[in-house]
């Protein structure tokens, strides 16, 4: 048998492999899942102060990039060196400023360098060979991700568009995932969000992806496939959050026969250390398999942007074209909650 | 190898003081922190890290001991939602340091990676005042006669007084001023963790380190008497058991045995909580010991969260 498995999402996609059930809208939208405006919390200034939130941002990437000595990066560990340490420092530090706007941040608990994993059926196939040959199986997938940095929180983020609504088709695709090549072999069955059942923060707010030194831009350019440059953005944006909200779905008890009876939303951020893309997913269905999905009309969906640089160039101890709708998009991820607070 | 706290405190001319010193204490008692309603979540940060931070049964220490770590310096950095001044802190992993100094003719050096280091925009005010500063010249060291007080140091032949290449940050960088180190001994077996006499003695002789070269660096190479004393704090821990410490530079004249010395404030062998059952321990179809966190301690917490304040709130 063929099942299959999911390699981290973070995998070279010749096309786009959608998350089953995904609808993606067209890569210019802004995420919907924040408002334009930031909310303000009851008695707090109406405004973030942008320039003190901007020069935590500079400072956290002169200390990674310039001001601390570091030893010269591992062969094709680029990522660690740098842009790793620089998104950790700077979503703590944001996320710690931020909290005194947003309630749910200052419940939040700051994850590094978790474990995502999410296991299920979907579409069938015939086995081929063995003493089973020729029996209906449904087809196995497996996502085990594990994104750079994640926030949990204990209250759900609101949802974006209502739970039934029609969102379009999802491309049709005929071969096996394997042949992709995708989802090739299938290890162990795991559900995971990050944290045991037991953790009271068990919902996710936003995951922050980095993209590994073999799918950085330079060799994208050099080989000509610039075109491929937001796929791979894209890719770990859905199957990412697929992963994270369908496991957030299974802790509160829902599962492909019991499906969900509200939508489940996070965000992720992809970024290489540079560029940032913005993603939102609301997962509205589990019921997948080939029985369940039948009769089932609802979609999931996942907004998200292409991916725009934070600033240009670090040089002599300063940040050179630093563009603040990167840091505000980021800001308004992070003050994302429901309306209740 | 290292010395115990008793031998450091000679290497560092410093005077010992058991506990923490009022400045901080003053801050674990202070009903206007909030302190009390933390205890819940760090509660739950340590159920996280101990407990459910893993798919598998249970984590390693080598896993287990940064989260904790992790967990904790994130509730104390989310102070900063009630204290704006906070956010002019930021951590260094990773950090390398290397200090010399001499003692009694016998020059000392102190190198290697100090664990990870939490700078400031602003320095620590002294804790300790100038009469209790000057108090330390009636002090004497403890020395260890016969034994050298260099025993089990490492003899090293220095040629290069290396003290350019000991700061980990270059010029100009804003938070330039020391304020906690912190060690985390995340080792699985173990005997390749320090024994809590071994890390205290660790953490003083970084702690000194740390605060000579800031002193090297704002006042030059003179060996003298501090006008502004430099305080750095040290906080170790393998995941259970804290150490918790603050030390002072009054002096950078350390040849001689003689006037105002320096000062360590400590307080040891801190436990957070008594133990992290992740599976329920059943006897004959009993269950003894149920799972999850018992014996918390919450002011182990308290001093974490009071040293991590100090000096901004």
């Amino acid at each position: 048998p063929e099942p299959g498995r999911a390699p981290e999402p973070r995998a070279e996609p010749p096309a786009a492999v959608e998350a089953p059930g995904a609808v993606e809208a067209s890569g210019d939208g802004e995420a919907p899942g924040a408002a334009k405006a930031p909310e303000p919390a009851a008695g707090a200034a109406p405004y973030p102060d942008m320039a003190e939130l901007r020069s935590l941002a500079c400072d956290a990437l002169l200390q990674e990039s310039f001001y601390q000595k570091k030893k010269r990066p591992f062969l094709y560990r680029d990522q660690d060196h740098t842009p790793g340490p620089f998104l950790t420092q700077l979503v703590s530090t944001l996320a710690a400023s931020l909290s005194g706007r947003n309630p749910l941040l200052a419940a939040s608990s700051l994850d590094l360098n978790p474990e995502v994993n999410y296991y299920w059926h979907h579409g069938t196939e015939v086995v081929v060979h063995g003493h089973r040959k020729g029996r209906v199986d449904p087809v196995r997938f497996q996502i085990d991700d594990n994104p750079h940095l994640q926030i949990r929180v204990p209250k759900q983020l609101p949802e974006v568009v209502p739970l039934e609504s029609d969102l379009g088709d999802v491309p049709v695709i005929d071969h096996k995932p394997s042949k992709l090549p995708l989802f090739k072999k299938q290890y162990e069955n795991k559900v995971f969000i990050g944290s045991k059942v037991a953790d009271p923060c068990c919902y996710g707010h936003t995951q922050f992806h980095l993209l590994p030194d073999k799918l950085k831009r330079e060799r994208f350019i050099r080989e000509r496939l610039e075109d491929q440059i937001e796929v791979v953005y894209r890719s770990n944006g859905i199957a990412s959050l697929f992963a994270w909200t369908a496991a957030q779905a299974m802790y509160q008890g829902f599962w492909n026969e019991a499906d969900v009876t509200r939508p489940f939303v996070s965000q992720a951020v992809v970024t290489d250390g540079k560029y940032f893309a913005f993603f939102c997913y609301q997962l509205n269905t589990l019921a997948l398999t080939a029985e369940t999905i039948k009769n089932n009309p609802r979609k999931n969906i996942c907004w998200g942007t292409d991916s725009k640089p934070l600033y240009d160039v670090v040089e002599d101890g300063n940040v050179k074209g630093f563009n603040d709708e990167v840091l505000l998009q980021l800001v308004h991820f992070l003050l994302n909650r429901p309306k209740e607070l | 190898v290292f010395p115990g706290v008793r031998q450091a405190q000679w290497l560092t001319k410093t005077k010992l003081v058991e506990g923490l010193p009022p400045a901080v204490q003053g801050l674990v008692d202070n009903p206007a922190l909030g302190l009390q309603e933390l205890e819940e979540r760090a509660r739950h940060m340590v159920s996280h890290a101990r407990l459910w931070d893993t798919a598998e049964v249970a984590p390693r220490r080598e896993r287990y001991c940064p989260m904790l770590f992790e967990n904790l310096i994130h509730i104390c950095r989310l102070m900063s939602g009630k204290y704006p001044s906070l956010s002019k802190r930021m951590l260094a992993r990773n950090c390398r340091i290397a200090a010399t100094w001499e003692r009694e003719s016998i020059l000392l050096q102190v190198r290697g990676l100090s664990g990870i280091l939490m700078n400031s925009k602003t320095p620590i005010p002294p804790v300790a005042s100038k009469e209790e500063i000057l108090a330390t010249k009636e002090h004497v060291l403890e020395t260890f006669y016969p034994i050298a007080p260099t025993i089990d140091l490492q003899e090293v032949n220095v040629y290069q007084e290396l003290n350019d290449t000991g700061q980990c940050f270059r010029d100009g960088y804003p938070y330039s001023h020391p304020h906690t180190l912190f060690f985390l001994e995340s080792a699985n077996v173990r005997t390749d963790r320090f024994r809590p006499e071994q890390l205290r003695a660790k953490m003083l002789m970084f702690a000194f380190g740390n605060a000579l070269e800031r002193s090297k660096a704002l006042h030059g190479n003179d060996p003298k008497v501090l006008e502004q004393p430099i305080v750095v704090q040290s906080i170790g821990t393998d995941g259970q058991l804290f150490q918790f410490m603050v030390f002072q530079l009054n002096t950078t004249d350390l040849v001689s045995n003689d006037g105002v010395k320096n000062l360590v404030w400590i307080d040891s062998d801190q436990n957070l909580y008594e133990r992290a059952q992740c599976v329920p321990e059943v006897k004959k179809k009993v269950v003894t010991k149920p799972a999850g966190i018992s014996g918390f301690q919450p002011d182990t917490f308290k001093k974490f969260l009071a040293l991590y304040l100090h000096g901004t709130v």
